[in-house]
């Protein structure tokens, strides 16, 4: 690692805390971008694997294929033996149920320490997105990742917030292959990997239309900073511009019940509720989303986004994903997506609506584009959920769900994201099934070596615990309930009167 | 003059317990009713490098955080910052947490958020002054955890030092709460393993005390002077954690000692540790007393507190 190219600090000139602006904290940057970096498929359609989520014996148990999927994707070769692997994860805001399971990461966790990597867990801190977000706040975030049962006991690896306690611990990259963004920063946990594995919850989400793999780089491996800038934040004038707060006519001033809410939603205090409608400033704005995204989630229409913020936002976020894909020599990040609870928003929504289709399945991938267009088709492929807000919105099997239930769709991401050398659209499928033998059948488990019923058979010859008992009291019972009784409980037939 | 108060290690029994001693120090030393519901709390904690064995149990530590839970009805942030070995390459973070988690230390088991202090890089925070233009350093770059946080504790385990003398409030509140980049300008060169056969000589040791305690100057400019600190005398080895290894502690461990004045609580602790050292440890502390004179009396000069002081000891 080099030094960093800066001006000494004037020390003996400072006669109060230093507030750092651009020019100061350029200089104290520096570029982590490697020589090599480029997406992983040079020519043709990139090989992607998928497991459905059916499972019916050991073999198919969703973990176990997710274990197969890290290698038939060769996602094991990303990383060299004592590298330093960053496994991003989304941890998910309070209040989330519908996040992924720790097990799918532990068992990530697991092959990576196995095949000689050092794993450690990160996601970075976010915006303050709305009044009650508890993931802007690293120590907050924290206490949410525990609550979701991500810790290092879990994965028995460190859990860490990427960007440090305040958002501030980062790397700026360049990005003059950038669409719209020429700069963005990295969360320096995930910057001074040696390689990383991406696990994402792919769903929905309500910027950016869909979440994946791309978002977790996007958005998830940007510090504060590097968010603020994906966010497109003060693009433009304020008065007719996408990167600012759209305020409209709609707001009823004080007279609104979530008035004190929504004056609390701003951490800079730049607009204030009046007796009709809302006082604004934009000069103390910086578009963290909270005053919108707190006036939508209550309901009301007086804070809102600019029609054509929404496709802006996903090619800036493709261009913020290629700032973090360059931190990493070529074919040194592996991913994978979990169509799992395929619910219609983000995992830093403090809910989660019912799922738009059934699990679709875990696809894994070393060319991130291929891996979002296959996912994608495969959900758009899937029956649309009874109940969801898919099939209120009449979204049909083969529709561009995301497009139908958030707006637009998804593939602006990608066309974009294939445009600045992310990766390619193109995918070869392969449908991984497992073959139940006894090989695969014990390889994934807690002891693969010794069957835990061979334990236990050592265990019951030097102490029968059941024998010392036995026989069990066996008393008189009523043997028309236990034979017959049960029967005419039919649960569509209803119970018999009387 | 500084005010020490000290709760020895006499009279332990069911209802005066190594807890119970620690929950009473906080109480007779007023702390807690200063904290108002809201402030978030950072306890500056030790986590001891890979090999050396004579670290804080993670209880000690808890007995405070829970404490400060009860009182601010918030999770206080515990905090430490990345080691000396090695720094560019070896002391990631994840490593490093590689390492506490060996040492026990955990949210579950510590009661509070664990972060390392300055981020994953150890370089996140901000630029505080030291003081006046006469200051070798003029400013120092505090951990985040540290500066962002309303107020500070400093729970120091007290060790010999090779450099400093003594680790204690002053090493822990100052020095130690620094940015990593912050420390190896601190550090101006110095090899802080003397093990190695490099002692730096009389005079650049010298200077490297003088910066350090400009350096807890910065970081209490950067609390406002909310900082309080409570000196672990247990185990008292001849090193500090930061080594790679731990010989037998030089005496007995005599109990717990808190202050707001560094400068008084850590006159009073080598006064403590070097009047119960055991004879195979006395060595080891009269060896160190001729930097702990320089460390006190620099720091006392500088404004960090009082070598006057009046104890308190409570058994």
């Amino acid at each position: 690692m080099s030094e960093p190219k800066c001006e000494p600090t004037k020390w003996h000139e400072l006669t109060a805390p230093v507030v750092g602006d651009r020019e100061h904290y350029q200089k104290k940057s520096w570029n982590p971008v490697k020589h090599t970096w480029g997406p992983y498929t040079q020519k043709g359609p990139a090989p992607v694997w998928f497991a459905d989520a059916n499972a019916t014996n050991w073999t198919e148990s969703m973990i176990a294929k997710t274990k197969d999927l890290f290698y038939e994707a060769k996602l094991n070769e990303c990383f060299e033996k004592g590298d330093e692997v960053a496994i991003k994860i989304h941890y998910g805001e309070w209040n989330r149920t519908a996040v992924l399971r720790p097990e799918y990461i532990a068992a990530i966790v697991e092959e990576v320490r196995a095949c000689g990597g050092h794993p450690y867990v990160v996601n970075d801190t976010t915006l303050s997105y709305h009044i009650f977000n508890s993931m802007a706040y690293s120590s907050y975030q924290m206490e949410g990742a525990i609550r979701h049962g991500y810790t290092s006991a879990t994965f028995k690896c460190p859990v860490i917030v990427a960007d440090g306690f305040s958002g501030e611990d980062d790397y700026r990259v360049e990005l003059p292959e950038g669409l719209i963004l020429k700069e963005t920063y990295i969360g320096r946990a995930v910057a001074e990997a040696d390689a990383m594995i991406v696990i994402a919850h792919a769903r929905g989400h309500a910027i950016t239309m869909y979440g994946g793999v791309l978002k977790q780089l996007g958005i998830g491996c940007q510090s504060k900073r590097g968010k603020y800038i994906t966010h497109l934040a003060h693009w433009g004038d304020p008065h007719d511009a996408i990167g600012w707060p759209k305020f409209t006519d709609q707001c009823p001033g004080k007279a609104c019940k979530f008035h004190e809410m929504c004056d609390n939603s701003c951490p800079r205090q730049a607009h204030r509720v009046l007796e009709h409608g809302k006082e604004w400033y934009p000069e103390r704005c910086r578009l963290c989303y909270s005053c919108q995204v707190t006036c939508i989630f209550s309901g009301m229409g007086g804070i809102t986004f600019e029609e054509n913020y929404f496709p802006n936002a996903m090619i800036a976020h493709a261009d913020a994903a290629l700032g973090a894909l360059k931190c990493f020599e070529r074919g040194k990040v592996g991913f994978i997506n979990c169509a799992i609870d395929v619910v219609p928003e983000c995992d830093c929504f403090p809910w989660a609506n019912k799922a738009i289709c059934p699990d679709v399945g875990i696809l894994a991938s070393k060319d991130l584009v291929a891996l979002e267009e296959a996912t994608l088709d495969l959900i758009d492929q899937a029956p649309v959920s009874p109940g969801s807000v898919a099939e209120e919105k009449g979204c049909k099997v083969g529709d561009d769900k995301f497009r139908v239930v958030n707006g637009f769709s998804p593939r602006i991401t990608m066309a974009a994201a294939e445009k600045i050398g992310l990766g390619t659209r193109q995918y070869q499928l392969t449908h991984h099934e497992p073959v139940l033998t006894p090989e695969n059948a014990a390889k994934w488990q807690i002891r693969p070596d010794q069957p835990t019923t061979v334990r236990l058979r050592e265990t019951f010859h030097r102490n029968d615990l059941a024998t010392e008992v036995m026989p069990f009291r066996r008393e008189a019972y009523n043997k028309e309930w236990v034979w017959n009784e049960w029967k005419k409980f039919d649960p569509f037939k209803g119970e018999p009167a009387g | 003059m500084g005010e020490v108060i000290w709760v020895d290690m006499q009279a332990i029994g069911p209802e005066n317990s190594v807890g119970h001693k620690i929950r009473r120090l906080l109480q007779e030393a007023g702390v807690l009713g200063g904290l108002d519901a809201g402030a978030r709390v950072a306890l500056k904690i030790n986590t001891a490098e890979e090999g050396y064995e004579y670290g804080l149990r993670p209880a000690f530590l808890r007995t405070v955080a829970e404490a400060v839970t009860n009182a601010t009805e918030q999770i206080p942030t515990l905090c430490d910052g990345l080691k000396l070995v090695d720094y560019w390459r070896r002391m990631s973070g994840s490593s490093f947490m590689d390492v506490v988690s060996r040492q026990g230390y955990s949210s579950d088991t510590l009661g509070g958020n664990f972060v390392i202090n300055g981020g994953f890089s150890g370089d996140e925070g901000n630029i505080y002054p030291c003081g006046g233009a006469d200051t070798v350093l003029g400013g120092v770059e505090v951990g985040a955890a540290v500066c962002r946080s309303d107020r500070v504790w400093v729970l120091a385990h007290v060790t010999l030092h090779p450099l400093l003398g003594v680790a204690g409030a002053l090493v822990n509140g100052g020095f130690e709460c620094l940015v990593g980049r912050e420390r190896t300008r601190v550090l101006a060169g110095i090899d802080p393993y003397p093990f190695n056969g490099s002692r730096p000589g009389r005079s650049a040791l010298s200077g490297f005390r003088h910066r350090a305690l400009e350096g807890h100057l910065g970081v209490r400019q950067a609390l406002e002077g909310r900082v309080f600190y409570v000196n672990y005398v247990w185990d008292v080895t001849p090193q500090p954690e930061y080594f790679p290894f731990s010989e037998a502690p030089v005496g007995p461990s005599q109990g717990f000692l808190a202050s707001r004045d560094p400068v008084a609580l850590d006159a009073v602790t080598f006064d403590v540790v070097a009047e119960t050292a055991s004879p195979g440890g006395r060595t080891a502390v009269e060896s160190a007393r001729e930097a702990v004179e320089e460390l006190l009396s620099v720091a006392e000069a500088l404004g960090l507190g009082s070598r006057t002081y009046t104890l308190r000891r409570l058994s």
